[in-house]
C-alpha cells in the first residue's frame, strides 16, 4: 500500500476540510486564484495576518501559498487546444503503409469493440494526400500543412502515441481539460492556479480565449473549478472588445466618479470593521474592489496590441485576415505570460462541424482551413517566446481532444479516434527535437511509449513544479487529484 | 461471507462489527425466475386468471378464486406447490423440472422468505456489538444540563451551549441590538431583509412575545419556503439540465423545486419528505405530489452519448447512491465503488448492496428520440387510470362519429355525382381523376390521389353539405356538435413530471464490479444497508422487502429503514443541517460526512438532543427552527471578545454570533427587495435572466436552450432562475453558487476582482441602484440628509451613524461636482443630483454590510 501522501496545504497552518471550508477559507482562496497574491499581499501589508493567523508570524501566507513542490521548469503554460480532433496521419504521423493500402478494408476492425460499434460509419483505409518531409536538426517529419510549425520541431517533443478514452467530443474535451469523462472536476488550469497562485496583481491567473466562431462543446465546464472555489476557474478573456466581463463602467461613469465611489465604499466598510477573524474577509472585499478598479486599466492594456512592432505583428500573422483571429490570441497569450498570468488556454475551433477540426466530411478541406489559420501564429508564438527568452520558462502544449481514424468516412472524411493521436509540448523543461511514441502501421492505435491524457497532465504539473500525486483537494470524502489514481510523468520528454 | 469478512476484518474489528449470514433458497434469485418463466403470463401483470396474481408473496397469500395459493412454511398445503407438483399447472407443454419443483417446495417450507434479506434473524443477540463510532450509535435524548446563569437560558439549546461556555470560563456576548437581530432573523428565515417600516417597534429579543410572534410570522411567510428550499436544492444537486455535450433540458424539473418549496412552507414531516423523494412512486397513497418528489433521483448529470453504455449506467446509479447517502445519511459511501473505503468501515460489497436499492431504476431511453429524456404523467393510480379510460373512450367515440359521418357523406357524394343534371356546379370536381380519387377507398389511394383529396376535400365537404337533404344535414350537424362536445369534455391531462421509474418487480441482479469496472462483474449481491449500520434487531423489525405490483419495493424499504426512529444517522444529519442553515456551520462542520473521517460534533449532546426533539416533534423542521431562532445563543451580538477568543478562536462554542457572507441568491434577492422591484410571484416554470453575449459566446451553440428573458419574470427570486449546468448567471456564479454535479453541503466563499466588477459595473446592480435611488427620492424628498437616512434604512435596515451621514453627504457633494464636470451635455440639475444619489445607492449595495449576515 502506498503510504499516505502528504496533503498539499496552500497557505501556512490553514486547515482544509471537505469542500475546502473553514471560517478562514477565504484567505487561501483569495490567495489562490484570481489575482489572489495581490489580495493576500495587500492584506499582509496592511498587517492583519499577524492578528488573525497564529501560524508563522512574520511570514506572509501569500508567499507560502503557491510554493511548488520542487523547483519549476515552467512559470507559465499556454495550452493550444485544437477542438474537434486533428488528424494525426495528415499532420504529424506519416504512415507509408496506410498510403500504400489506400482503399483496402482495415484489418482487425472488429478487434476494437468501440470501433466496431461505429463500423457502419467507417469506409476503407484512407491514405493522406499530404506529403511529409524531414525538418530541423532533429529531422522530424511534418506534413506540408504545417510549414511554419515544422520550422520549430527542434523545440518540440512530439507525442505520437497519445491516447484518450472517449469517442465523443463532450467527454473527450472534459477528459483533456479535467482528467475525467464526467463533468464536475476542476480543470488543469484550476489545479495549476490552486497549486501555484498568481504572479500578477491585476489580472486573472487562469485565462481562456475561445474561438471567434464559438466555444467548445459543454462550454464553461471545460474551464470550471469543479468542486474547488470559484476563484480557481478560468476567466474568459475576449481578444476584441471588452476583454473581461463587466470590465467597462456603465455609460457616463468616469474613472474619477468611480474612484470617489470606491473611497466612500472603503470608508463605510472600515467604519463597520470587526475585530474578529472575519475582518480579514471583509478587508479582502475592500481589496477586491481596488483590484477591480486596477483591472479596468490593466486588462485592456494586456490585450492592446497597438504598441507591438510591425515585425511582431507580422510574425503572428496579424496582417493576413486568415491568420489574424488566432494570431491575436497567440500574441495576447505572450503578453499575458509577460504579465505573470499562470495558465492560458487558447481554442482553435468553435461551435460545431467544420468550424472545428471535426473533419467528418472532408479532411483536406477542413484541415487545410484550420492549419492555414493556426500554423503561422503558433510558429510565431514559439519564435517570439524564444527570441524574448521566455520559451525556457513557458510551456506550450498543442493538443485536441482526440485524433481521427485511418479509415475514411463519407468518402473523404475521417471519424473520431482516441486510440492513438499526436500531441506536442515545447518550451519550459521540455527536451525538444524528439519524437516519443508511435502508432501502429495505420496510425490507429498507440503501440509504443504510449502517453495517456493523465500522463500529459502529470507532466505539465511536473514541469510547473507540482507533483500530481501530492496536489490534492479533499472532496466528497477523499483526496481528489487531477490524475485520479493514474498518470506518470513522461520522463523521456524532460530536458 | 468469509471472504468479505476478511476483506474488511480490520475495519470490522475497529468498529465492533459482527457479520450475518444469508439463508437459502432465495426468492429473487431462484424463485422469481421460475414464476417468471412458468406462471406470470397468466397470473401476472396482464392477466390474473382465476383472480390469481403470483407477482408477490402477499398476493400469493391472498390467492384467487380457489383460495390462498401459498401457506407459508407448508408446501404441501400450498396450492402453488400442489398444482405444479401434479403437473396440472402450468397448462401447456412446458412443465417445471423436478429440481425446480423441489426448490419451490423448499422455499415455501422455509417460510417463503421475501426479498433478500435485510433480515439477519440468525444472528445471536449476544454477539451484537455496538459500533464504536459516535454517529453509528443509537440516538439517546440527553438530559438538559444545569447552568449557573439561568436567566440567559431561553430554551434547552441555550442550556447546552451555556454549560460548555461556563466549563470553559467564557461569557456569552451581549444581545444584538434589536435592529440587527430583526435583520438577521429575516435574512436567515426568508433570505430577504426586513421591510422598512418607519414607526414599528422592534421586538427586544427572544424573551419578548413580539419576537416569538415575528418568528412565527416569518416562518409562515411563503418566502420562508423559497429560502429554505434553496438550501435543500444545494444538497440534492438540483439542476434543470443534464450536463455534457448537449446539456439537454430536464422537462418539468421545476415541479420538484416547487414541491420542495411547498414542503418547507407546509412543514411536511421530514420522514415523509425523505420517503417521497426516495420512493414516492412506491408508497401507499402515491400521487402526483409524491411522484414529482422522486425527481430527486433524476436530478444528476447524464450523458446522452456515453463513450461506454455500461459504464454510463453505473455512473448514473453512483450519482443516485452517492447523493442519497450524503444527503440523508451523511456518508461518503461513494468512495467504496472501486475498493473498500480507505477511511470508513464500508466494504466494496456494502457499496454494491446499497447500489442494489437503485438498480431496478430503468435506464431512461426513448427509442424514438434516443437523446430525449423521459417525462411521465403523474397522479394516483386511479387518476391515471381514469384519464387513460377517458382518453380511450373519447377516441372510440370520435372514431364512431367520424365513421358515421363518413358513411353518410359518401352516400350524398355518390348521389351528387350520379345526378348528372344536378343544379350544383361540380365542374371543378368532374375531372375524372378527382372523382376517381374520391371514389377510391382511403387505404387504396395513390399519393397523387391523396394530394387531390387534400386539395378538394374542403370544397367537397361544402358541396356535400349543400346537397344533403334537410334530415341528412341535421344528422351531419348533430354529429359535428357531438364531436365538438366530446372534445371539449376531454379529461384534462394530468401534470407531467421528470421521473426515473421502475417497471417490474423483478430487477436484474446486482454484482460487485471488480475495481468498479462494469466489464469485470463479480459476485451477486442483494440490497442491504451498509453492514456496520445493519443492526439485526432493527432489520428484523422492518421485515423483508415487499415488492409492489410493478416495482421492486426496494426504495420504499430503504426509506423505512432511514426514517425509523432507531436509525442513528438521518435525524442527526438533518438536525445538523438545520443548525447549519441558521448558524452558518453545523455542529458537525462536515455536514455531508458523519463518518470516521468527518469532523466530530462540537456539541454531541446538543446534537442528540436536537435529533431526538426532531423525531419527537413529528420530524418538524419548523419546530427545530423555532428552538434555534428563539434562543439567546441566536440573539447574541457578533462582538469580538479577546478573552473568549483566547480559549476558542474559531467560536466553535458559540460565544458570539458568527457573521457570514450571504449566499448569491440572498444577495441578488435582497438587491431586488430593497430597490422595490422584487416580483413575489411563486412557482411555475423557471425564468431566464439576460446573460451578456460575451458569456454566451463561451458555449458551442450560444444561447441554446436558454429561454427568452422577460423583464417582469426576471424580477422574481433567484430560486426561480433556470439552473443550467453549462451556463451560469454571472451574478450568481461569481458569488459561489453551488456546483451541481454532486451534493453541495456548504457554499464556498471566494472574493475576487471579477466579483467586484460585476456588482460595480454590471447591468443588474446598476438597475437596482437606479430603482433604489428613485424609491428613496419618492419617500424622502429632495433633502440630501433625508435621502441618506432613507437609503440607509431601505438598504441596510438601519439609520446612519453621524459619521456615516457625514461621509455620505461629503460623497454626494463631491460626486455631484464630478458628474457636472464630466458631463458635456446639458443635463439639468435634478438629473445630476439623481445620478449622484444613484452612485451613492450603488455604493451602499456593495458594502460589506449588505453582503454579510451579521
Amino acid at each position: 500500500m502506498r503510504s499516505e501522501p502528504q496533503r498539499f496545504q496552500p497557505g501556512n497552518g490553514l486547515r482544509l476540510t471537505p469542500c475546502g471550508r473553514t471560517r478562514r477559507e477565504f484567505l487561501w482562496e483569495a490567495g489562490g486564484g484570481f489575482a489572489g497574491t495581490a489580495l493576500t499581499f495587500l492584506l499582509a501589508q496592511d498587517g492583519f495576518f499577524g492578528k488573525t493567523l497564529h501560524a508563522a508570524p512574520g511570514k506572509s501566507p501569500a508567499l507560502d501559498h503557491g510554493a511548488p513542490h520542487f523547483p519549476p521548469q515552467a512559470r507559465a503554460c499556454i495550452f493550444l487546444f485544437m477542438y474537434g480532433g486533428p488528424s494525426q496521419m495528415d499532420l504529424w504521423d506519416p504512415k507509408p503503409e496506410l498510403n500504400k493500402r489506400d482503399g483496402q478494408p482495415m484489418p482487425n476492425l472488429n478487434a476494437d469493440p468501440l470501433l466496431k460499434l461505429r463500423k457502419n460509419r467507417l469506409g476503407g483505409l484512407m491514405g493522406t494526400p499530404f506529403s511529409f518531409r524531414k525538418w530541423g536538426e532533429s529531422g522530424i517529419e511534418v506534413s506540408e500543412l504545417f510549414p511554419h510549425q515544422a520550422e520549430c520541431v527542434d523545440e518540440m517533443a512530439v507525442f505520437r502515441g497519445t491516447y484518450a478514452d472517449s469517442f465523443a467530443h463532450g467527454s473527450g474535451l472534459l477528459q483533456m481539460n479535467t482528467g475525467f469523462l464526467r463533468q464536475g472536476h476542476p480543470s488543469l488550469g484550476s489545479w495549476v492556479t490552486y497549486g501555484l497562485g498568481s504572479e500578477n496583481r491585476n489580472l486573472p491567473a487562469y485565462v481562456v480565449m475561445v474561438d471567434h466562431r464559438g466555444g467548445p462543446i459543454s462550454g464553461p465546464p471545460n474551464w470550471s473549478s469543479g468542486f474547488m472555489p470559484a476563484s480557481y476557474q478560468g476567466t474568459q478573456l475576449r481578444s476584441e472588445g471588452d476583454p473581461i466581463l463587466f470590465l467597462k463602467p456603465q455609460e457616463g461613469v468616469t474613472p474619477a466618479q468611480q474612484s470617489h465611489q470606491l473611497r466612500l465604499l472603503s470608508r463605510l466598510n472600515r467604519m463597520r470593521g470587526s475585530a474578529g477573524p472575519e475582518n480579514s474577509e471583509l478587508m479582502a472585499r475592500i481589496a477586491s474592489y481596488e483590484l477591480a478598479f486596477r483591472m479596468q486599466q490593466s486588462a485592456p492594456e494586456a490585450v492592446d496590441l497597438a504598441r507591438e512592432s510591425k515585425a511582431t505583428r507580422r510574425l503572428y500573422g496579424l496582417e493576413d485576415p486568415e491568420t489574424e483571429k488566432f494570431g491575436r490570441k497567440c500574441l495576447i497569450a505572450r503578453r499575458l505570460v509577460e504579465r505573470g498570468v499562470r495558465f492560458i488556454q487558447v481554442y482553435s475551433g468553435g461551435g460545431h462541424g467544420d468550424d472545428t477540426w471535426d473533419a467528418h466530411g472532408n479532411v483536406v478541406k477542413n484541415h487545410t482551413l484550420h492549419c492555414r489559420q493556426t500554423d503561422l501564429p503558433i510558429a510565431g508564438l514559439l519564435k517570439d517566446l524564444k527570441s524574448r527568452g521566455l520559451l525556457e520558462s513557458t510551456l506550450v502544449v498543442w493538443a485536441g481532444e482526440f485524433g481521427r481514424t485511418p479509415t475514411s468516412q463519407r468518402g473523404k472524411g475521417r471519424d473520431h479516434s482516441p486510440r492513438g493521436f499526436t500531441t506536442w509540448m515545447a518550451g519550459g523543461g521540455i527536451r525538444g527535437g524528439q519524437v516519443i511514441g508511435a502508432t501502429d502501421d495505420f496510425g490507429y492505435e498507440a503501440v509504443e511509449d504510449k502517453v495517456h491524457v493523465h500522463d500529459l497532465h502529470a507532466t505539465i504539473l511536473h514541469l510547473m513544479g507540482l507533483d500530481h500525486e501530492l496536489l490534492t483537494y479533499f472532496h466528497g470524502g477523499r483526496e481528489m487529484s487531477l490524475t485520479d489514481v493514474h498518470g506518470q510523468v513522461i520522463r523521456k520528454a524532460l530536458a | 461471507m468469509i471472504k468479505r469478512g476478511l476483506a474488511t476484518a480490520g475495519i470490522a474489528a475497529a468498529c465492533g462489527l459482527v457479520y450475518a449470514s444469508e439463508p437459502e433458497p432465495r426468492f429473487d434469485a431462484q424463485v422469481r425466475p421460475l414464476l417468471n418463466q412458468y406462471c406470470l403470463q397468466c397470473h401476472g401483470e396482464n392477466l390474473q386468471m382465476g383472480d390469481l396474481d403470483l407477482r408477490t408473496v402477499s398476493s400469493m397469500e391472498k390467492g384467487g378464486s380457489q383460495g390462498p395459493a401459498l401457506v407459508k412454511g407448508k408446501a404441501a398445503e400450498s396450492l402453488l406447490y400442489q398444482r405444479v407438483a401434479d403437473h396440472s399447472m402450468p397448462q401447456g407443454e412446458e412443465k417445471l423440472e423436478p429440481e425446480e419443483i423441489r426448490l419451490l417446495a423448499a422455499w415455501i417450507d422455509a417460510g417463503a422468505p421475501s426479498d433478500p434479506l435485510p433480515v439477519q434473524a440468525d444472528l445471536e443477540p449476544a454477539a451484537v456489538h455496538l459500533p464504536s463510532h459516535w454517529s453509528f450509535r443509537p440516538i439517546r435524548k440527553p438530559p438538559v444540563p444545569s447552568v449557573r446563569n439561568r436567566q440567559w437560558v431561553q430554551n434547552p439549546v441555550d442550556a447546552f451551549i451555556l454549560s460548555r461556555l461556563e466549563e470553559n470560563g467564557i461569557r456569552p456576548a451581549a444581545p444584538a441590538d434589536p435592529g440587527t437581530l430583526v435583520r438577521r432573523l429575516a435574512l436567515v428565515l426568508t433570505g430577504l431583509p426586513p421591510a422598512w417600516q418607519e414607526s414599528s417597534r422592534l421586538p427586544e429579543g427572544p424573551g419578548d412575545p413580539a419576537y416569538t410572534r415575528l418568528v412565527d410570522e416569518l416562518l409562515g411567510a411563503p418566502q420562508y419556503g423559497e429560502r429554505w428550499a434553496r438550501h435543500w436544492l444545494d444538497v440534492v444537486r438540483y439542476a434543470e439540465s443534464n450536463g455534457y455535450e448537449r446539456d439537454g433540458t430536464k422537462p418539468h424539473a421545476w415541479r420538484y423545486r416547487d414541491y420542495v418549496i411547498d414542503a418547507f412552507n407546509r412543514d411536511k414531516p421530514f420522514d415523509r419528505f425523505l420517503t417521497e423523494q426516495l420512493a414516492g412512486d412506491e408508497i401507499e397513497g402515491t400521487d402526483a405530489e409524491s411522484q414529482i418528489a422522486t425527481t430527486f433521483l433524476r436530478l444528476g448529470t447524464w450523458d446522452d452519448e456515453p463513450a461506454e453504455e455500461r459504464q454510463d449506467r453505473y455512473e448514473q446509479l453512483d450519482d443516485v447512491l452517492g447523493t442519497a447517502s450524503s444527503t440523508f445519511l451523511g456518508l461518503t459511501l461513494r468512495c467504496a465503488r472501486c475498493h473498500d473505503h480507505k477511511f470508513e468501515p464500508f466494504s466494496q460489497e456494502d457499496y454494491y448492496r446499497s447500489l442494489a436499492f437503485f438498480e431496478p431504476l430503468k435506464r431512461p431511453k426513448n427509442l424514438l428520440k434516443p437523446r430525449a429524456d423521459l417525462d411521465r404523467m403523474v397522479g394516483t393510480p386511479e387518476e391515471l387510470e381514469r384519464y387513460r379510460v377517458a382518453t380511450m373512450n373519447l377516441e372510440i367515440q370520435m372514431e364512431n362519429l367520424q365513421a358515421e359521418k363518413k358513411k353518410l357523406s359518401r352516400k350524398i357524394f355518390d348521389r351528387l355525382l350520379s345526378e348528372g343534371n344536378s343544379n350544383r356546379d361540380l365542374s371543378w370536381a368532374h375531372h375524372a381523376e378527382t372523382v376517381m380519387a374520391f371514389r377510391t377507398p382511403e387505404e387504396r389511394r395513390t399519393d397523387e390521389q391523396k394530394s387531390l383529396i387534400r386539395k378538394f376535400e374542403e370544397r367537397m365537404d361544402r358541396e356535400i353539405l349543400a346537397a344533403a337533404t334537410a334530415e341528412e344535414a341535421e344528422r351531419l350537424r348533430r354529429w359535428e356538435r357531438e364531436l365538438a362536445q366530446a372534445k371539449a369534455e376531454a379529461p384534462a391531462e394530468p401534470p407531467r413530471a421528470y421521473v426515473w421509474y421502475e417497471d417490474t418487480p423483478y430487477p436484474a441482479a446486482t454484482r460487485v464490479l471488480l475495481r468498479g469496472d462494469p466489464a469485470t462483474p463479480g459476485d451477486e449481491v442483494h440490497p442491504l444497508v451498509p453492514t456496520i449500520l445493519g443492526r439485526p434487531d432493527l432489520l428484523s423489525r422492518l421485515g423483508p422487502i415487499e415488492p409492489t405490483l410493478d416495482t421492486s419495493g426496494r426504495r420504499r424499504w430503504l426509506a423505512r429503514w432511514m426514517t425509523h426512529p432507531e436509525n442513528p444517522l438521518v435525524a442527526r444529519v438533518m438536525a445538523n443541517r438545520i443548525w447549519q442553515w441558521v448558524f452558518g456551520e453545523g455542529l458537525v462542520a462536515t455536514e455531508n460526512d458523519f463518518g470516521v473521517a468527518g469532523d466530530a460534533p462540537s456539541h454531541p449532546r446538543l446534537l442528540d438532543y436536537l435529533a431526538s426533539e426532531f423525531i419527537d416533534s413529528g420530524w418538524s423542521v419548523k419546530h427545530l427552527i423555532r428552538l434555534l431562532a428563539g434562543s439567546s445563543t441566536f440573539a447574541q451580538s457578533s462582538a469580538w471578545n479577546p478573552q473568549a477568543a483566547g480559549v476558542d478562536d474559531n467560536n466553535r462554542l458559540h460565544w458570539r454570533w458568527q457573521p457570514r457572507r450571504l449566499e448569491a441568491e440572498a444577495v441578488r434577492d435582497s438587491m431586488l427587495a430593497v430597490s422595490g422591484s422584487l416580483n413575489h410571484s411563486m412557482h411555475g416554470p423557471s425564468m431566464f435572466p439576460r446573460i451578456p453575449d460575451s458569456v454566451l459566446a463561451g458555449q458551442s451553440m450560444p444561447g441554446l436552450n436558454w429561454g427568452e428573458p422577460d423583464p417582469e419574470q426576471n424580477l422574481r427570486r433567484s430560486i426561480y432562475i433556470f439552473v443550467k449546468r453549462s451556463l451560469a448567471v454571472p451574478e450568481l456564479e461569481l458569488l459561489d453558487s453551488p456546483d451541481t454535479t454532486s451534493s453541495c453541503e456548504q457554499r464556498r466563499v471566494s472574493t475576487t476582482g471579477p466579483q467586484a466588477l460585476t456588482f460595480l459595473n454590471g447591468d443588474f446592480a446598476h438597475e437596482q441602484a437606479r430603482r433604489l435611488a428613485r424609491r428613496v427620492m419618492r419617500a424622502t424628498g429632495e433633502e440630501r440628509d433625508n435621502q441618506v437616512r432613507g437609503a440607509f434604512r431601505m438598504g441596510l435596515s438601519r439609520g446612519p451613524s453621524p459619521e456615516e451621514l457625514e461621509a455620505a453627504l461629503d460623497f454626494l457633494r463631491v460626486q455631484e461636482a464630478q458628474i457636472r464636470q464630466d458631463l458635456t451635455g446639458t443635463e439639468t440639475i435634478p438629473v445630476i443630483r439623481e445620478r449622484a444619489l444613484q452612485s451613492f445607492c450603488l455604493t451602499l449595495l456593495n458594502t460589506n454590510e449588505f453582503f454579510y449576515l451579521n
